[in-house]
């Protein structure tokens, strides 16, 4: 039934699922999704009939296949006809459309899953062709100079050093030791091995539910308390890397100023993205940042953001009052999403 | 053992310029660099936009640089072929005099000692420019400019396109199902999986039930009949874009098979000119001889060695409803 008018509807994360984040994985995009909705929505005694909505993140250029979300559907079972629909983006943002149409009041379950495999291709030769036609394409400019670029410009800015960026390693992939890290050879100045993600193939699937529904199916709903997300311009050249305004701004819409969270979750795949993230954040040492390990431990892109937000809602399911997630998309922290999760009575 | 399948995909894309980025494009070719004034500041590359607000900026064009500033830079020391370089080079934002933001691009120094913050820098031009950003080769320190090779001058008039060719090479799993689909091909037996939820069949490999979402393993494998009616088709004719191999039209049909509900799309027709194919056709499965099939032998893909379909000379059911059957 739909609520009265002016009668806020609450959202909630009621559970989640990710296949194993693997280097190589030999099973299909459809079929790692296949086997994360499963898991995802038994544990809470649904079944595929009982989903209302589903919005799936995924990346054509990652899989090599124009529409290749259409593959994807037959993970969803859309039959009789679903409503569904795709961002070409990380699961994450699906997350915050399949919000917003829980919103509207009139269903009540919602999945939402990002998926990728990143073995298909080579990442160094795909995503400079994500990036700008006309001048950064033709010059191939890669992940890496991006993140090499950016990683340069919070040093100078004092916001992090080769040392503290060893330490985000060590503390993210729980091993290694930070002066023997830093010992190593630069991958591409002033970023080394340990500071960059592993590539990686998975899939994760999310089940929202709206706020009576939710208390129903878990005793610990993670309730979305806010959820905003911003972008920068696209030429990077043309904004300061040692910045990430439209973090700021996202939070603040989030709510992030109204109550303390206990821990962040933020994506991160390069280390200096953390410590540039953390302080535009302004998270202190009282809260607890990535202890999931983050994109430094698995980063299947596309789902990595997702992670996110799993990993601080079972922060909440787990006992914890109020968390913070983060997603990001585009070359040196470009777009930028912040999704608040608190536990209610 | 999953076997892979490596597929190189390219996309020739053909980009308008516009007005703002086609001056700059054009100007390149006279090796000149320009910026877009800003207020007082000068953005490079110009933009038709305020970067911030997206409103459209005047179409007020400056000259810039040649030569510039190194204002951070990483070294790049195992290059890609997508690279402006195929020796180790450092990607820079260079701040070329008179503007205000940095432009990134290569730097050729030779070794990481030889790039520094604060080093002047000029561009090596291509010989033969087309107006695009790699007309500039890459910066090389010093105040001068260079050319590579013979100087081809200027365009002949406004540079308004610009071709870009995206390839990937990728490399996908083949599914299990679709392997011994093909493989049946081969001994010309068409292989369709039966959902043991719902009863649908699937045809082509498919190697789980889309409405009940499970995984259809070996022995959910059925033989499906190799007679089927036409339900629907189209007469393709073939535009001629790079890979397109057709030069005349040709037909797709669809085949709905006897006693089933599979249908299998897009199919060739053999022995059947495109204008005589109809909807309640009778038509019989055809395979490529033991000899072509393959990989390169009959339909490919998932469809292994079918080939096509051609008439039985059967009479035509006639059936108002079949030409809804495409899937």
């Amino acid at each position: 039934m739909a609520p009265e008018a002016g009668d806020p509807v609450e959202v909630a994360v009621v559970g989640w699922a990710h296949t194993p984040f693997v280097r190589h994985t030999e099973r299909s995009e459809t079929e790692l999704l296949m086997e994360a909705i499963t898991a995802a929505l038994a544990p809470l005694g649904l079944s595929r009939a009982d989903v209302d909505f589903t919005c799936l993140g995924s990346c054509d250029y990652i899989t090599g296949q124009a529409f290749s979300f259409v593959s994807n559907l037959d993970a969803i079972g859309a039959w009789p006809p679903k409503r569904d629909s795709h961002v070409e983006m990380d699961g994450a943002w699906a997350l915050y459309e399949a919000w917003l149409r829980l919103k509207e009041g009139d269903i009540e379950i919602a999945v939402v899953t990002g998926s990728g495999r990143s073995s298909t291709g080579d990442p160094t030769l795909i995503y400079p062709m994500e990036m700008d036609p006309y001048f950064l394409a033709p010059l191939g400019v890669d992940p890496l100079t991006f993140a090499a670029l950016q990683a340069r410009a919070v040093i100078a800015a004092g916001i992090a050093d080769e040392r503290s960026m060893a330490e985000v390693a060590v503390r993210s992939r729980g091993r290694g030791d930070v002066d023997e890290l830093l010992a190593e050879d630069y991958l591409r100045q002033p970023l080394r091995r340990h500071d960059v993600p592993p590539i990686t193939d998975g899939a994760a699937a999310m089940v929202l539910a709206t706020g009576e529904r939710a208390r129903r199916l878990v005793d610990r709903p993670a309730f979305v308390a806010g959820i905003d997300h911003r972008t920068e311009c696209h030429n990077p050249g043309f904004r300061r890397l040692d910045d990430s305004p439209s973090t700021r701004l996202a939070a603040a819409a989030a709510g992030l100023g109204d109550r303390p969270v206990e821990l962040a979750e933020l994506q991160a795949a390069f280390t200096h993205e953390e410590l540039l993230l953390r302080h535009v954040l302004g998270l202190g040492d009282e809260v607890a940042v990535n202890p999931s390990g983050g994109a430094l431990r698995a980063n299947p892109i596309m789902a990595t953001g997702l992670c996110r937000i799993g990993a601080a809602a079972d922060h909440v399911a787990g006992g914890g009052t109020r968390a913070l997630a983060h997603a990001t998309s585009g070359p040196c922290l470009q777009q930028n999403l912040v999704c608040i999760l608190e536990h209610r009575p | 053992m999953t076997r892979f399948v490596e597929s190189t995909i390219t996309f020739p894309y053909k980009r308008s310029l516009g007005p703002v980025l086609g001056a700059f494009m054009t100007a390149l070719t006279e090796r000149r660099i320009l910026g877009i004034r800003h207020g007082d500041r000068v953005l490079v590359p110009p933009s038709e936009w305020d970067p911030m607000t997206g409103a459209e900026l005047p179409h007020d064009l400056v000259e810039v640089g040649p030569a510039g500033t190194v204002e951070s830079f990483t070294w790049v020391p195992a290059p890609s072929v997508q690279h402006p370089l195929d020796r180790p080079f450092a990607f820079a934002f260079i701040r070329l005099d008179g503007a205000s933001t940095p432009l990134l691009h290569a730097v050729d120094a030779g070794s990481p000692d030889g790039v520094e913050v604060g080093m002047r820098v000029a561009p090596r031009w291509r010989g033969q420019r087309v107006g695009r950003i790699d007309d500039i080769v890459c910066f090389a320190p010093g105040e001068e400019p260079a050319i590579d090779g013979e100087d081809g001058g200027p365009a002949e008039g406004p540079v308004t396109m610009m071709d870009y060719r995206a390839s990937i090479t990728y490399t996908n799993p083949v599914p299990a199902a679709t392997d011994r689909v093909v493989a049946a091909s081969l001994e010309r037996r068409l292989v369709g999986l039966g959902c043991p939820h719902c009863g649908r069949v699937y045809a082509g490999g498919r190697g789980y039930c889309p409405i009940d979402a499970v995984e259809l393993g070996p022995e959910c494998e059925v033989d499906l009949p190799q007679t089927g009616t036409v339900t629907n088709y189209s007469i393709v004719t073939p535009v001629q874009y790079p890979g397109q191999t057709e030069t005349e039209p040709f037909v797709r049909a669809f085949v709905l098979l006897d006693g089933t509900d599979v249908v299998l799309p897009y199919s060739p027709v053999i022995d059947l000119p495109a204008d005589e194919v109809h909807v309640g056709q009778r038509v019989e499965a055809v395979w490529a001889s033991s000899a072509d099939a393959g990989d390169q032998g009959g339909m490919g893909g998932a469809w292994g060695a079918l080939e096509g379909w051609r008439p039985t000379g059967d009479p035509d059911i006639d059936d108002p409803d079949l030409v809804n059957r495409i899937f």
